[in-house]
Order: structure tokens, then C-alpha cells, then sequence
């Protein structure tokens, strides 16, 4: 059995804040062997992110305590100088974040900011070596054309590209140890499994020992060898990739691996009823025009964000809208609900088209549509009770007023789960996903008919998913509801949908039952988006990975 | 960049158009008085006020006043009644005087407030930022014209530390030059030193807290070099186009330091039209102090896009 | 099968409070600003109280002169104003507290009662034209950043042109051009040396300034999901920009009117000082520091008196305003979250 590259005993983090002393990791000890993928695993708040940050130093401040011990190798982290602790960034270990776009500087070319890290080690490397070296390091990770890309500055590159360019700069003065954070978290799924490949590749050829930090356990499943479970600062579990999978010892992990939802899993049998068409969509146009010009500025060319989409939703069903970022889809559902004024084509509502409407026949409209919001910190007005938020519409349709207001709303409050006397709280102090269920609540202040939920879960913990999928499900029950739900998440989608339609580029490529979707896809497009989604089930992802060749 | 460039030059000529109607409509119409009258000045009499008249236009259409008023200025052609001296010619002499003092002060408040700015940021939260962050507060709160006479007060009449008042030419003597003027760069340098320091310590804390930043460390870069090449580097950009508006609004305030030590310069001019409500200088200084700081703000902002790649690249990100 | 546990209803770490409670508690915490926020309540109290002393005590007016008066001190006679014109200096208590600082220059006014109701004018002046270019610069940014297109290039383009000049000129420009003749625009008669005129002037200047911050945030709420809930469930414009929009910009407000009234004193100074701001008979600090500019080298106290009370009021107004934005907006000066724990998963959004 080889040494341990890297040794972790009885860590424990504590910031001092303003509201006190927040001990973010709480005692965790765990090791890193040569050539593993170790994949750290939990929801936000677990400490994971601390804890990685933590190795190299990144989290040190007078607000900070770090306790225990982080070795590499024979020399002690936590208690190294500064100088030490630089020597080992970058050199040692290196780094990867989650936001490459925000995680490079702007105004430097990326070449130069690959060089800066050879030269901050190998200070008698010249400038003209660096940059060479720097051409080679974006050509090994896949970036086509480097010798001309490494003169770009970070917003020319895709985010793809940039994720590939920071895994270079940090493997730069080839490290032991790659330490990567939510690596994947900020792509679209495709992109996200080319990286994820890129990582495995690495890991495979060089026999670089990765750690992994991700809350994502379709990622875990793809690439782990060995896993860490955290949550609220400890290691609740640990094992072999197979192990955590297939025999969970502890309840969090359990719960963790219940609530995550499969592609490949056909949903529960729902209800189905012949219904007639609540809303049909007919070719319509929303395109958003780019001007340019020297004085006056002309129309140059066009964001075809949604280009000719048509589709009908029944009474009672959930029609599960499916696309990447680009696809359009956050555009289509505001075109829609009349938000954003359509170029062309037509929009019927029970019948009654609602394109072209002024605003005042557009207002009585609007108690039958409505909208729950991806996030759940901007979908709420921070300056606002509670009580006022839910209580607006109703107001503004002067469906009631004073203590009968106020009384619908408490209902309200109390059917999405939450209580009464939350009335004249602030948004501020409530939680992701209480605040997801505020946003529920007032899209069902009117009793509308139709619901269009605009990646309602994505900005959430995964355990908390379930709770407001459910609440949306039986709320579909009780009150007849018909759900849009748009998402990126192939899984989530085919979880709550009756129907499926997939969307590209702004237009539906594929629509039709939810299983026939998933599980017979007929456009590339489809199959391209379903063959990215990691799944949860490492034995069904060497299987994958077995049938495409180890591509 | 060439299509930016472009553009903010007619935007630019716009304005200038712009403000040169607003001047007009500021010095002959909103007033409530006959503009002859007003430019005559203390010394009015009816044959004067009449020539006035004929010569400037006001009988005629305001589009024609307009062109007129313009024609003179910028041909030269403006004579002040109660100086008897023709304006354009004494503001041109007055120029290396005004000059030497805004370009004197911002030097030394270019490299005062960056300098204080960056050590406050730096040791944020400790003594030194404290007392630096008191300094600023305290440069910002000063009346300029007070801070000058009291300067001139204490430190060249009752002690004689400084010569009291006049301007020396660079080419005279180059000390004395710039004895004359250190008591004025520091009386104008002050408030702007305040603001400063201040602009850019909170520019670089938060530029501490981005990612770009994380990533620097990261990959092992010294303390030292996270400060300077990431964190100063992309906070100064800001402190760029704010330089920009300050130059060029310069001129106000040198009016009354200049006043105060007598250094005969454009802003000394001002100050003594106004004492003597003498309209056609004033006109002329407002009209030239306005294009300039048009200018200089377009040629800012054209530097601003070349040092942000984003706007260089052609990325339409306004 | 799906365990789905039972809806957390967790309760916050601190006790339930509004963000106007939050900022005030740590407003609380900044002993500095509150220090100088007494300061300037002092200040504010003492010019209010003008017409007391005035009459009470130094039983004169900030405009009547004692040129040829002797004061009886025990017995001996002073001149108020000597033969070659030299005022009478600091008397405080001795004469009753009438010439409590002395006299100004040849005219013989009481200084004493000079300084404070040139601290009410200052004030005065300084209050209301922030107040306008506050209300105005709110108005055209909302306007501006909500309905965008052609509205906001008009207000733009005319916030461009009074940005161009120099603040200071264009306010002397004004100042001359209405000091002499006053304002006439239709029904609304202004003399020259009502004090409206410098009011609406400084007011008018600084418009710019506040209104192009205020309307780039008005830009960025804008995007928010909770504007657009507003317009889902039929909210029309009125009401998104002053229901929705404006008690998010209520901070910014606050923060730019503190500091727009410190801006606005010093501005009126200068202006005050230079001939073309206050007129007579109303007095303001800086006529004071103007008048008393002329007799520097002889009577000193009568240039630093109104020069150093003016420093001070805007200093407290300064670190007063600088207390307030750090409690209503802490992005405090050592982050302490860390981006490690918001490690949230993002959607993708078009």
C-alpha cells in the first residue's frame, strides 16, 4: 500500500462573523492516495469547499481559526509561513474553481495569466519560454488552435474552453495533487461531460491524485474512485465508490441517494385524463435584434433567442420543457405569459389568442397565468414582507382587502408549508427553500389555471428538491393545475412531466411522451443531451462509458 | 474600437453644440434684464448700451444672436468693457499661470491619494487606515478658498514661509516657480487627495474579494504581486475615467486658489470679473472651460476603452 | 422509494427583524459617525437658535452696524470700529455677550450673530437644494432606467450636457446671469436676491451626478425576478417603479442625499464666496469668509470663525453620511463568507 500523498487529521475551520462563530468544518480527517479520484459530496453548508480551500491556505484571515493538521507529503499546512505555503500552490498542489469566467482576471490575455503561474515558481524561466510552455499546456487539454487562442483575453473563449484553460493554468508545474471545486457546477451538461472526461483523462495518463468537490452525485458516479460524504462539517460516510452507491451505512447518505432523481428512471404512473388544450402555441417569434452603427445604430443581425416554437399543453398535465443555456427556453415561457412582446405567431389561451391584447384586457388574463421563479433570492423583493409579496396580487386584482386579506393569505402561507406567523417576516430570513415556496405561493395567490414554473428547483439543494417537487405535485392535485416546467435537467424534467418537449437553439426539436423521450429519443440533439447526463449508478456508468470506448 | 472611437466623436461634437446653445441661453436669455445693459458693466452709459446692441445683435432673432455671440468668441473679437482689454488675448496670457497649478496639483494628488488609497486597502481595518481614512475625510470636508486663505494667512504673511502670492515663469526660475505654487497644489490637491484615497481603497477591497483574485494565490503568487499586478491593476481603471472628469472641472476651483494667491492666471480673471460683474470674460471662460473639459473627457474615454480589452475587442458591452 | 422529510421550518439565527432595523442597530455600533452626528445636531441647534441670541442677548441684527457706538465695559469705553477701521475683537461675556467674537470689519456687525444666521442660511441652502437635486435626480433615474429607449437617451443625453461643464462654473454662470436680474419664467418672479435662486441653482447642478448612479441601479433591479413577478400579475409601470423599484433605491437615496448636502454647503460657499451665490442682506458663511478675506492679515478670526464652523458641519455631515452607508449597506471591508460554503448549484438560464 503507497503513501498517503496527503494527509488530512482533524480539521476544524471556524469564522467569526457577524452573527457569531460559524464552525464550517467541525473534525475532518481523511487521506488522498496516489493516482485516486477522491470526490467530496454534500449539499451547501456541508463544509467541502472549506475544507478544499483550506489545503492550500486560501481560507487564512484574522476571522479565521484552522485547528488539526493538513500534511503533504512531511510538510505540515496549517501551521506553514506564507512563503511555504506558496511554494506548494500551484507547484504542489494546484487548483481548479467553479466559475472560470469570474476566476480569471479580465484584462489579461489567458496566455499571460498561464505563463504567470510557471513564473511565479520557475523564476529563471523566460517570458518567451513561458509563453511556449503556456501554448503547450492549452493544446493538452483539448483547446483546439492554441497557438493563436493563447493571445485571447477570458471573455473570448466558451465557458467550456475557459474550464479547460484553468485546469491547464493549475496543472501548469505539474502538481501531485489536483484539487477541483464544483469543476462543472457553472456548464451545461455537455460541456460538463467533456470536461468531466478531461479530468478522467488527466487522472488516467498521468496518474494525478484529484480531489473532487461537488454536490452532484451523477458527477460522483462518473469519475469517483473513492467517496466522502459531508454534511454540516463532518465526514458522515466513506468508502469505495461502489460501496456509498450500492450500501449507504448512514441515513444523510441514504437520504442524499434518495432524493436524487435518474434519467432513467421512469417516473411514478400519474393520472392521465383525455383533457382538451388549456394553451396552444403556434409558431411563435421572439427575436431580439443587435444593433450596431456609427451613428445611428442598425440592425445587424439577430438573437434568434425563440424561432418559430409551437407546441399545446392539456388541462391537468405537466409539460416538461427542456434546453441548455441558449436554448431559449427562459425566453419562450416570458413570450408566453406576454412579458416579452412576441415578434409573431400566436399564443391561444382557452381559446382566446392573447397576442396583441392591450395591457388592460391583458390584466383579468393574468389571474390565469403565472410564473415561479428560478431564484429564490431575486424572485422576492428584499424590501418587502412576506405577508405584502404574497398578498400583491391579489390586491392588484382587488380580489381583497385588509383582514380578509391577510387572512387568504396566512391560508396561503400555511398550504405551501410554511405558517401564519410568517406573515411579517422579510425574505431575508428564510432559507432557499422556504423562499421557493413563498414564490409558490403567491403564483398561486389567484388561482390560476395554468403555472409556469422557470427552473423552480435548480438554485436548490438536491434533499430540498424533493420537498418542493412534491409540494408542486400535490398542489397540481388539489387544485387542478396545469404546470410548464421548464429546465435544464433532463432527469428532474422527466421526473414531473406527463410530456417532454426539448428545445434547441430556439426551436422544439423533440416532443412527445415523457418515457418515449427519455428512453427512444429520436434527434440527435436528444440523444446527445441524454447521453451527457451522468447518472447517479456507477455500474451503469462503466457500462456507458464501456459501450462509447472509453472515448 | 475604430466604430467606438468614431462615435464618441460625434457624440462629442453633440455636446459641444449642446453646450454652447446652454451657454448662450445661460449669459442672454433666462436672465431678466437687458443683455446690453448686463454687459456694460458698472460704467453704463446709453451711447455704450446702444453700441453694445448693434455690435452683439441683441436686436435681432436668438438664433442670430446665437451665431453671433459664437462668431466673436471664438474669432477673438471679445472686448470687456471694464477692463477695456480684449478677453480671448488676456486668457491666453493666462494660461501657463492655470496650467502649472492644475497639472502641479494633480500630480501630487494622482500620487498622494493612490498612494494612501492603496496602503488603507492594504491594511484595511488597522491604525494606519484609520488615521488615512480621517485624512481623506477631512481633505473632502475643507472649503478650498478658506483652506487657501488661511494658508496664505498663516504661512506667508504672519511667518513668511512662502512667498506671498504672484506666479513665476518656468523659464525665469524654476525655483521660485515652484515656490509660488507649492502653498496652491496642496490647497487645490487636498480635496482631491480625499477622494482619492478613498475611491480606490474601496475599489481594491472589492476587487479582494473576487475570484480572479482566489485564483492568484492560488497558483502561488507572492502577497505582494496579488496586490499590485491583480487587485491595484483592475481598481484603477475606475480612478482613470474619474481623473478625466476631475481635470477638467479644475478650472472652478482653481478660480478662488488662484484669486486668493494672485496667480494671474485665467481663474485669477474670473475671479476679478465677477467681483466687477464684467459679463463678457466670464462668458468667454465659461464657453472655454466647458469644451475643454468636453475634450478632455472624450479623449478619456476613448484611453478607457483601449485599457478595458472587453470594449477594445469589439465586444458591445455598453 | 422516496423518503421526503418533513419540511423544515428552520428559524433564522438572529431575531426577526426588518433591513431598516438591521441598519439602524449597526448604525448603533459606529460610535464615530453618531459622535459627529451629535456634532452637527449641536451645530444645527446653535444656528436655529439665531433670533434668541439676536435678541436676548447681543440685542442686535446680523445686518445692523454700530460703526460710531462705543460699548461700556466696566466702566472704560471701546470703540466698536477704532478710527483707521479696525474692528473690536472677542469681547465674550464682558459686554453682556454682545460683540461675543467681535465685530466685523468697518461696518461694526455683531460676528457673533453674524455666524449664526449665516449657519441658517448655510444650512438653510444646503438642505433645500440637496433636497431638489435629490427629488429631481430620483424622478428622471427612475424614469430613465425603467422605461429605457427613447426616454432614457433624451434624459441622458440632457444629463450629458449639464455634466459637461464644470459644476462649478456653470453654478457661477448661473449665479451671475440670475444675481443681478433675478428669475422670470412665466408665472414664477424670483428678485435676484431671494434666496430661492442659489437654492435652485446648486439644486439644479448636481442633478446629474445623483441621477446617473441612481439610474444605473434602476437598470440592474430592473433584471430582477421580482420586478418581472410584478408585471405577471398585472402591475403596471407606476407602480413597479415606485412600489417595487424605489424602496430598493431607498438606501442609495438616503447615502446621496447626506452626502448631497454636505456637497451642497461647500458648493454655496464658494459661490458665496466669489459674489454669486447668497445676496444681501441674507447672510451665509461664506459671504462671511469673502468679507472677512479683506481684512486677513488684521482681523484673522473673521475669516477662520465661519471658515472652521463650516469645515466642521460638513465634516459631521461627511462621517455621519459614511457611518450611514456602512449600515445600510455592509458589503463590510473584510468579506467574511467565504465563496466556499455558497457552493450552490446554478442553473442555467437564458
Amino acid at each position: 500500500m503507497s503513501e498517503a500523498l496527503l494527509t488530512v487529521d482533524d480539521l476544524r475551520v471556524a469564522f467569526a462573523t457577524q452573527s457569531g462563530r460559524v464552525q464550517a468544518v467541525d473534525g475532518v480527517s481523511f487521506e488522498l492516495r496516489p493516482g485516486e479520484v477522491l470526490a467530496i459530496v454534500g449539499e451547501s453548508g456541508s463544509g467541502k469547499s472549506v475544507t478544499a480551500q483550506t489545503i492550500l491556505g486560501l481560507t487564512r484571515s484574522h476571522n479565521t481559526q484552522v485547528e488539526g493538521s493538513i500534511k503533504l507529503g512531511e510538510q505540515e499546512l496549517v501551521t506553514a509561513s506564507q512563503a511555504e505555503l506558496r511554494a506548494v500552490r500551484g507547484a504542489r498542489v494546484g487548483m481548479v474553481f467553479q466559475d472560470p469566467m469570474t476566476s480569471f482576471n479580465p484584462v489579461y490575455r489567458i496566455g499571460r495569466q498561464v505563463a504567470e503561474a510557471i513564473r511565479a515558481h520557475r523564476k529563471e524561466v523566460s517570458k518567451d519560454e513561458a509563453r511556449e510552455r503556456a501554448i503547450e499546456l492549452l493544446d493538452s487539454v483539448g483547446i483546439p488552435g492554441a497557438e493563436r487562442r493563447v493571445d485571447d483575453y477570458p471573455h473570448e473563449f466558451s465557458g467550456g474552453m475557459r474550464q479547460r484553460a484553468m485546469i491547464a493554468m493549475a496543472l501548469a508545474l505539474d502538481p501531485e495533487v489536483l484539487i477541483a471545486d464544483e469543476p462543472t457546477t457553472a456548464l451545461d451538461v455537455t460541456v460538463q461531460a467533456q470536461i468531466l472526461a478531461l479530468l478522467e483523462r488527466l487522472n488516467r495518463e498521468r496518474g494525478l491524485a484529484t480531489i473532487l468537490i461537488t454536490h452532484d452525485l451523477g458527477v460522483v458516479a462518473e469519475v469517483a474512485d473513492r467517496v466522502l460524504v459531508m454534511h454540516e462539517g463532518t465526514i458522515v460516510e466513506r468508502g469505495d465508490l461502489d460501496q456509498i452507491f450500492y450500501s449507504p451505512d448512514d441515513p444523510y447518505t441514504r437520504q442524499l441517494l434518495d432524493a436524487v432523481v435518474r434519467v432513467d428512471t421512469a417516473a411514478p404512473l400519474r393520472a392521465r385524463r383525455e383533457s382538451e388544450p388549456l394553451l396552444e402555441v403556434a409558431d411563435l417569434v421572439k427575436h431580439f435584434p443587435v444593433k450596431r452603427g456609427l451613428l445611428v445604430n442598425r440592425e445587424v443581425d439577430r438573437v434568434r433567442a425563440v424561432d418559430g416554437v409551437s407546441f399545446s399543453v392539456r388541462q391537468g398535465e405537466t409539460l416538461g420543457l427542456v434546453g441548455e443555456s441558449g436554448s431559449g427556453k427562459s425566453t419562450l415561457s416570458r413570450t408566453i405569459l406576454q412579458l416579452l412582446e412576441p415578434g409573431s405567431g400566436s399564443v391561444r389561451f382557452e381559446g382566446r389568442e392573447i397576442v396583441g391584447l392591450s395591457r388592460r384586457r391583458l390584466q383579468p388574463l393574468r389571474r390565469e397565468m403565472q410564473m415561479v421563479f428560478q431564484d429564490p433570492y431575486a424572485s422576492l423583493n428584499p424590501r418587502k414582507r412576506i405577508g405584502q409579496i404574497v398578498g400583491e396580487p391579489l390586491r392588484l386584482q382587488g380580489e381583497a382587502k385588509g383582514s380578509e386579506l391577510r387572512r387568504q393569505v396566512q391560508e396561503l402561507l400555511d398550504r405551501v408549508g410554511l405558517s401564519a406567523e410568517h406573515y411579517d417576516r422579510f425574505p431575508h430570513e428564510f432559507s432557499g427553500g422556504q423562499r421557493q415556496r413563498i414564490g409558490i405561493a403567491r403564483a398561486l395567490a389567484l388561482r390560476p389555471k395554468l403555472i409556469i414554473a422557470d427552473e423552480p428547483v435548480s438554485a436548490l439543494d438536491v434533499s430540498i428538491r424533493a420537498q418542493i417537487l412534491d409540494l408542486l405535485s400535490e398542489l397540481q392535485a388539489d387544485f387542478g393545475l396545469t404546470y410548464i416546467f421548464v429546465a435544464h435537467d433532463i432527469g428532474v424534467v422527466r421526473q414531473v412531466s406527463d410530456r417532454i418537449a426539448v428545445m434547441h437553439e430556439g426551436r422544439i426539436v423533440e416532443e412527445g411522451p415523457a418515457d418515449a423521450v427519455c428512453e427512444r429519443p429520436e434527434n440527435d440533439y436528444t440523444r446527445k443531451l441524454l447521453a451527457a447526463v451522468p447518472i447517479p449508478d456507477p455500474r451503469e456508468a462503466r457500462a456507458r462509458r464501456e459501450a462509447a470506448g472509453l472515448a | 474600437m475604430a466604430r467606438f472611437v468614431v462615435r464618441r466623436l460625434f457624440g462629442m461634437v453633440a455636446v459641444l453644440f449642446a453646450v454652447s446653445v446652454l451657454t448662450f441661453l445661460i449669459f442672454n436669455v433666462i436672465p431678466n434684464s437687458d443683455p446690453a445693459l448686463r454687459m456694460a458693466g458698472k460704467n453704463a452709459t446709453p451711447t455704450l448700451v446702444h453700441n453694445i446692441t448693434e455690435e452683439w445683435g441683441f436686436d435681432e432673432s436668438l438664433p442670430q444672436q446665437y451665431v453671433t455671440m459664437m462668431g466673436k468668441i471664438f474669432s477673438g473679437d471679445v472686448i470687456s468693457y471694464e477692463g477695456r482689454e480684449n478677453v480671448d488675448e488676456r486668457i491666453v496670457e493666462g494660461i501657463p499661470a492655470t496650467f502649472s497649478l492644475c497639472l502641479g496639483a494633480a500630480v501630487i494628488w494622482m500620487f498622494f491619494g493612490i498612494l494612501f488609497g492603496y496602503l488603507s486597502a492594504v491594511r484595511a481595518g488597522g491604525l494606519l487606515d484609520r488615521v488615512l481614512t480621517i485624512v481623506a475625510v477631512t481633505g473632502i470636508s475643507i472649503p478650498v478658498f478658506w483652506l487657501a486663505a488661511i494658508l496664505l494667512n498663516y504661512l506667508t504673511y504672519q511667518t513668511e514661509i512662502f512667498p506671498s502670492g504672484g506666479y513665476v515663469e518656468f523659464g525665469e526660475s524654476p525655483l521660485e516657480w515652484v515656490e509660488h505654487l507649492i502653498l496652491p497644489w496642496v490647497t487645490m490637491a487636498i480635496v482631491y487627495v480625499g477622494i482619492y484615497s478613498r475611491v480606490l481603497r474601496s475599489n481594491m477591497l472589492d476587487a479582494m474579494n473576487e475570484d480572479y483574485v482566489r485564483t492568484a494565490r492560488a497558483k502561488g503568487l507572492s502577497e505582494r504581486r496579488v496586490m499590485t499586478r491583480h487587485v491595484l491593476r483592475n481598481s484603477l481603471i475606475p480612478i482613470v475615467t474619474l481623473f478625466g472628469l476631475d481635470f477638467g472641472a479644475l478650472i472652478g476651483g482653481a478660480i478662488a486658489v488662484e484669486a486668493v494667491f494672485s496667480l494671474n492666471g485665467i481663474g485669477q480673471y474670473a475671479y476679478e470679473s465677477l467681483i466687477n460683474t464684467d459679463l463678457p470674460p466670464i462668458m468667454a471662460i465659461v464657453l472655454f472651460g466647458a469644451f475643454f473639459i468636453v475634450l478632455f473627457n472624450a479623449f478619456v474615454d476613448i484611453a478607457y476603452a483601449w485599457l478595458d480589452p472587453r470594449i477594445r475587442l469589439g465586444e458591445e458591452a455598453r | 422509494m422516496r423518503v421526503a422529510p418533513q419540511p423544515n421550518v428552520e428559524e433564522a439565527a438572529r431575531a426577526a427583524a426588518g433591513p431598516w432595523q438591521l441598519a439602524w442597530r449597526r448604525l448603533r455600533r459606529n460610535r464615530a459617525a453618531l459622535a459627529f452626528g451629535v456634532l452637527f445636531v449641536l451645530i444645527l441647534l446653535v444656528s436655529l437658535a439665531a433670533p434668541i441670541w439676536a435678541d436676548n442677548v447681543a440685542h442686535t441684527g446680523p445686518n445692523s452696524t454700530h460703526t460710531l457706538q462705543k460699548l461700556e465695559v466696566d466702566g472704560e469705553k471701546r470703540e466698536v470700529v477704532n478710527p483707521s477701521g479696525r474692528p473690536i475683537g472677542p469681547q465674550w461675556f464682558e459686554a453682556g455677550g454682545r460683540f461675543f467674537v467681535g465685530a466685523d470689519g468697518r461696518l461694526g456687525r455683531d460676528e457673533m450673530v453674524r455666524l449664526m444666521y449665516g449657519g441658517r442660511t448655510s444650512l438653510l441652502v444646503g438642505f433645500s437644494a440637496a433636497l431638489l437635486t435629490t427629488l429631481l435626480a430620483t424622478l428622471l433615474g427612475l424614469l430613465a432606467g425603467y422605461y429605457r429607449g427613447w426616454t432614457d437617451a433624451l434624459i441622458s443625453r440632457a444629463m450629458d450636457v449639464i455634466w459637461a461643464f464644470p459644476v462649478i462654473l456653470l453654478a457661477i454662470a448661473l449665479g451671475l446671469a440670475l444675481a443681478v436680474g433675478g428669475l422670470k419664467i412665466g408665472p414664477l418672479e424670483l428678485s435676484g436676491s431671494s434666496i430661492w435662486i442659489p437654492i435652485l441653482i446648486i439644486g439644479a447642478v448636481f442633478v446629474p451626478y445623483m441621477a446617473r448612479p441612481i439610474r444605473g441601479e434602476v437598470l440592474s433591479l430592473r433584471e430582477k425576478e421580482f420586478v418581472e413577478a410584478a408585471e405577471a400579475q398585472g402591475a403596471g409601470p407606476l407602480r413597479v417603479m415606485f412600489g417595487e423599484l424605489l424602496p430598493n433605491l431607498a438606501s442609495t437615496i438616503i447615502v446621496f442625499f447626506t452626502l448631497g448636502v454636505a456637497n451642497a454647503m461647500l458648493l454655496e460657499s464658494m459661490l458665496s464666496f466669489l459674489g454669486v451665490g447668497v445676496q444681501a442682506p441674507n447672510t451665509s458663511w461664506g459671504t462671511m469668509v469673502g468679507s472677512g478675506f479683506q481684512l486677513i492679515t488684521s482681523a484673522p478670526l473673521l475669516t477662520v470663525l465661519p471658515g472652521t464652523l463650516l469645515l466642521l458641519t460638513v465634516l459631521s455631515i461627511n462621517v455621519f453620511g459614511d457611518g450611514l452607508r456602512d449600515a445600510l449597506d455592509p458589503r463590510s471591508k473584510l468579506r467574511l463568507e467565504l465563496h466556499a460554503g455558497a457552493a450552490e448549484p446554478e442553473g442555467t438560464a437564458v
